[in-house]
Parts: C-alpha cells; sequence; structure tokens
C-alpha cells in the first residue's frame, strides 16, 4: 500500500490510472475492430472450414449488385428518421411540460423515464400482445372507437409492418430525448422568458426565439446520439418483425446479424457493417458540421 | 386584466397535466396490460370478449414460468454475467474515469474523444470478429466472456459518466489532504471516492441494467444452457414451444422486477449522470 501511495506521487501516475482500462479497451474493442475489418475481405463460412482465402473487394461488389442491401439501405433511413422525429417531438412535449415543474411532475417524470431502461425483449414482445390480430387490446380499442372495421395483422401487413415498429421504437426511446431536453430546458435562465413576456412576446414566439435556439446543441447531441444507437442495434426488430413480412422491415444492421447469425457467412456480413459503419461517420460528420457544434460534443 | 392572466395561467396548468397523463398512460399502459395479462388464466386471454380487468386471478403463469422452464437458470446467469460486468467495469473504469477528472497530461482529449468514438461501432462489426476471436480462445457459451463482450461498449460509456460525477466533486478537500500529508492514493482512496459515492453507484447500476437486458450479444455468443441469459432464453422460448401468452407475460414481469426496483432507487442520480455529458457539450 505504501509503496503505491509512493508510486502515485511520480509523474507516471495518471498513465498507471489509465493502463487496465486500456489495456481492456485495446483488448474487446481496437483489436476485433481491426480484425472485423479484415474479415471483410477475407471469405470466412462457420458451415464451410476449408474457405478462408483474401477476397478482396468481392463482398463489396456483391453488396452493389444484392437487392436486399438497397431495400435494407432506404428501411434504415425511412426507420431511423421517421423514429427519431417522433421521439424528438414526443421528447420535446414530456420535455415542456415537465419543465413547468408543476406538484406531482416528479412521479410523472419517473414514470415517463421508465420505458427507456426496459429490455428490449419485453418491450418488443409486449407490443407484440399489445397489436397481436387476434387478441390485442389496441386493436379492440380501435374497433369500439371504430376506427377500424376488423382486427388488424399490423406487422404482418406490409403497408404497416414499418409504421407499426417505428411505434414501439418511439415508446421506447422517447424518455432518452425527454431526459436530454428537459436537463437543456433547465438550463435557460428564466429570466430570458420574463424579458420576452415584457417585450409582449406570445407562447409561440417564445418557444421559436428562445426555447428552440437555446436547445439547439442539446436537440443536435441527442439526434446524433439516438441516430447512431437506432442504425445499430437491430434488436427490436429482430423480435418483433425479423425483417418481414418479404424485407419490408429489413434495415442493414438486421441484415448483416442475420447474415451472420443465420448463414455464417462472416465475409459478407462484416463487409455490410463496414459499410454500415462509414456511413453512419459520414452521416456524423456532416451533422456535426451543419448543427455548428464546434466543441465536440460532451467536450470540456 | 389579472383576472385573464389567472384563467390563462390555470388553462395552461390543466393543459400541462393531460400531456403528463397522456404521456404517462403512453409509457406504462403497455407494462400494466401485461401485469394484467400475467394474472389471467389463458382462456380469458384468448377469449372473444377483451377481458380489461381480470374476472378471475390466478398465479399459475408465474409458478409455470418458474418451474416448466430453465427459467432459474437463465436468470442466473444473467445474474453472474451482469456481476461480472460491472466488476470489470468498475475496477477499471474507475481508475481511468479519476484521471481524466483530475489530470492534464498529454493525449487526454484524443484518448476521451477515443473513449466516445467507439460509441459508434455498430454492434453486429463487434460481435463477428468477438465471436470469431473467443471461440479460438474457448470463451464462447462462457460467462465471463459474454462479460467481456459487454465491456466492449459499457466500459466506455461507464468513464464517461463516472468522470462527470468526479468533476463535481470538489477539489479543494483534496487539496487540503494532499497538504496534510496524503499521497494522491490516499487522497482519491478517501477523499475522492466517498464524495462521489452516489455517482459511482448510479453508473453502476446504469451498467447493469443494460448487462441485464443485453440480447444480441448473448444470442451470438452462447450456445448452450450453459452460459444462456434470460434474455435469449425468453426469445428462444417463445420461438420453439408457443409460449402462451400469460407465461411470457408473467416472465416478462419477473424479469423486469429488478431493473425497475434497481431504477426507482438510483433514478435521480443516474438522471443527472446521463444528461451532463450532453449538456455540457
Amino acid at each position: 500500500m505504501r509503496a503505491l501511495g509512493e508510486l502515485s506521487e511520480t509523474r507516471y501516475w495518471m498513465y498507471l490510472l489509465l493502463l487496465p482500462s486500456l489495456v481492456m479497451i485495446l483488448l474487446v474493442i481496437a483489436y476485433p475492430t481491426l480484425y472485423g475489418m479484415a474479415i471483410s475481405f477475407r471469405e470466412m463460412r462457420l458451415t464451410r472450414p476449408g474457405l478462408g482465402g483474401w477476397v478482396g473487394f468481392k463482398h463489396y461488389a456483391a453488396m452493389w449488385s444484392d437487392p436486399v442491401f438497397w431495400i435494407a439501405l432506404k428501411n434504415t433511413v425511412v426507420w431511423v428518421t421517421a423514429a427519431v422525429v417522433m421521439e424528438l417531438a414526443l421528447g420535446l412535449l414530456a420535455a415542456t411540460a415537465l419543465n413547468r415543474d408543476l406538484p406531482g411532475t416528479k412521479i410523472f417524470a419517473v414514470l415517463i423515464l421508465l420505458p427507456y431502461f426496459l429490455p428490449n425483449v419485453v418491450a418488443g414482445h409486449m407490443w407484440a400482445l399489445l397489436l397481436d390480430p387476434r387478441l390485442g387490446v389496441i386493436n379492440d380499442l380501435l374497433v369500439r372507437v371504430g376506427v377500424l372495421q376488423t382486427y388488424k395483422a399490423w406487422f404482418a401487413d406490409p403497408n404497416t409492418a414499418l409504421a407499426a415498429t417505428v411505434l414501439v421504437e418511439a415508446w421506447h426511446g422517447f424518455p432518452f430525448f425527454a431526459l436530454l431536453l428537459l436537463a437543456g430546458l433547465k438550463s435557460i435562465p428564466e429570466d430570458l422568458y420574463k424579458a420576452a413576456a415584457v417585450d409582449g412576446a406570445g407562447v409561440s414566439a417564445q418557444l421559436r426565439l428562445i426555447t428552440l435556439p437555446m436547445l439547439r446543441t442539446v436537440i443536435a447531441a441527442a439526434v446524433i446520439l439516438r441516430v447512431i444507437g437506432l442504425v445499430n442495434s437491430p434488436d427490436l426488430l429482430l423480435i418483433l418483425t425479423g425483417g418481414g413480412p418479404g424485407d419490408a422491415t429489413q434495415v442493414l444492421s438486421l441484415y448483416a446479424f442475420q447474415t451472420a447469425y443465420k448463414e455464417f457467412n462472416f465475409g459478407y456480413a462484416s463487409a455490410l457493417s463496414v459499410v454500415m459503419f462509414v456511413i453512419l461517420m459520414i452521416f456524423a460528420v456532416a451533422y456535426i458540421r451543419l448543427s455548428r457544434i464546434t466543441k465536440g460534443e460532451g467536450d470540456d | 386584466m389579472i383576472e385573464s392572466k389567472r384563467r390563462r395561467r390555470v388553462i395552461g396548468n390543466i393543459a400541462t397535466y393531460f400531456v403528463l397523463a397522456t404521456l404517462s398512460m403512453f409509457c406504462i399502459g403497455p407494462m400494466i396490460w401485461m401485469f394484467l395479462t400475467s394474472l389471467k388464466y389463458e382462456a380469458d386471454i384468448v377469449t372473444q370478449t377483451m377481458q380489461y380487468i381480470p374476472r378471475r386471478v390466478t398465479f399459475d403463469n408465474y409458478v409455470a414460468i418458474w418451474t416448466q422452464s430453465g427459467f432459474p437458470r437463465l436468470i442466473a446467469n444473467s445474474l453472474v454475467v451482469t456481476f461480472l460486468t460491472v466488476t470489470i467495469c468498475v475496477a477499471t473504469g474507475t481508475l481511468a474515469a479519476y484521471a481524466f477528472s483530475r489530470f492534464a497530461f498529454r493525449g487526454r482529449t484524443q484518448l476521451m474523444l477515443g473513449y466516445l468514438v467507439v460509441r459508434m461501432f455498430p454492434a453486429v462489426m463487434m460481435i463477428i470478429p468477438l465471436y470469431v476471436v473467443m471461440r479460438s480462445v474457448g470463451l464462447v457459451d462462457s460467462r465471463f466472456g459474454l462479460a467481456l463482450a459487454y465491456t466492449s461498449f459499457l466500459l466506455p460509456l461507464f468513464v464517461w459518466m463516472l468522470k462527470g460525477f468526479f468533476d463535481s466533486a470538489p477539489r479543494e478537500l483534496e487539496s487540503a489532504a494532499r497538504i496534510d500529508g496524503s499521497t494522491r492514493l490516499g487522497a482519491m482512496v478517501r477523499i475522492v471516492m466517498p464524495l462521489a459515492r452516489n455517482g459511482l453507484v448510479a453508473s453502476s447500476v446504469f451498467i447493469a441494467i443494460a448487462a441485464w437486458n443485453e440480447f444480441l450479444f448473448a444470442l451470438m455468443l452462447t450456445t448452450g444452457q450453459g452460459s444462456r441469459t434470460w434474455p435469449v432464453g425468453l426469445q428462444l422460448m417463445v420461438g420453439e414451444f408457443q409460449l402462451p401468452w400469460g407465461v411470457l407475460a408473467a416472465g416478462g414481469i419477473l424479469s423486469i422486477l429488478p431493473v425497475i426496483v434497481l431504477f426507482a432507487i438510483v433514478q435521480r442520480t443516474m438522471v443527472q449522470g446521463l444528461t451532463a455529458g450532453a449538456i455540457k457539450g
């Protein structure tokens, strides 16, 4: 203990503190990532161990003429955009309401945040039950109100499957926006609104001229984190639809996962995920440029 | 004038409560419905006329999921994996978060950005090579192997979150201890750690929940009963045995129970830690 104490007085102390986590990260992130990129240039199928050579850009060329890839790319864009827009709108609504700090707000805040911490597996099956074509309570309610004539198989109809999964994702993800936007709202000085009210600005003018500009960085950070999360995680779609019916809800991350998990075609799956990563990087850089977060998110 | 102002505020308050109540219902309504379903007999679930309030209540579904499937085993595996993940993250991440928070050194900014960028790596891009590497060293289908895999995305998150909590612990006490002759290590262990205790707990709970809930890595990296976690087990039960809705709902309720309890206990500190990073940027 004393030796460690003395060690902590040397100028290498901070590097010693960093060492364990750095070793972990090199071991479980850096090495696998580089190895994964290498796999995308190789033939690797677990079902056929004989293959294993380098094939250059073969997988990338195959992707170009793979119709499922293009469908998945289109679906990814639609799915992520729709979900983020819905989550942002709901999150803004929730944050604005919570920010008024009326009595009892704390309980509402806890209830509204809860879905974000629930596992995808439970969220998926819960909504599958709610929207079930035979015994779904949402179908029952909609028929009672008169919106629907008969029960609808939301996830089996190619026209509604993607929209239904967006609804589930919005339920799961909007608390994240509410959380960040509420913190952003709290950091806006009250005086700004008082001054605006004195100058005769109404509610909508205050929203347009104060709230949204002041929230710009928070919104930008929340959107980018959410887009990254949504593009990367196929969990919910895997549980709800498995990409079907047909390829109506097939997205890139799910396509890559199934190529690896079901077909054991690791080479092609790696190539798919590398392309996904590159697209995401380009989006992130462009988005940060556009929204002018000069300091870099979360930086000191 | 004053009268109309007051009326406008009352209307505003009513609208606020309406929005909050509706959103809360949207959030927990599905969970309430799942809970009610878990208490119903299967005959009352698949009935022609929807029963909004169960006419009779049963705990058979809970008994069934607990005794007729490998559910206790799945839960035990999840507990072990979660515990190992949190242990690895706390052991290595606490030191790193402290170094980032308290010292200026060459490469600090780049390293911290690096910890952030790894969050952009697609899960699938990590899963495939991790699977290949772990298979070659015999860590596939091992609870320790799965915990290591979870570290790949939870350790950076943990470091960032905890660094925020360390940042908000005052430096004065630490300086005072140093002047009194304490070493850096002593000041860290005896002064800073106790000050950031709530943050440490909240960050640990956050990654514990994430590890408990994780599905994709577990699906790929576990193949047998020995290490399979509950999300994968539950999902496979649905696929293979056409699990009755009531039993599935009971399983869902049982598995989110620990999440809800932990969330309720530390939610305030956790929310603070989650938002700190994004707001400062």
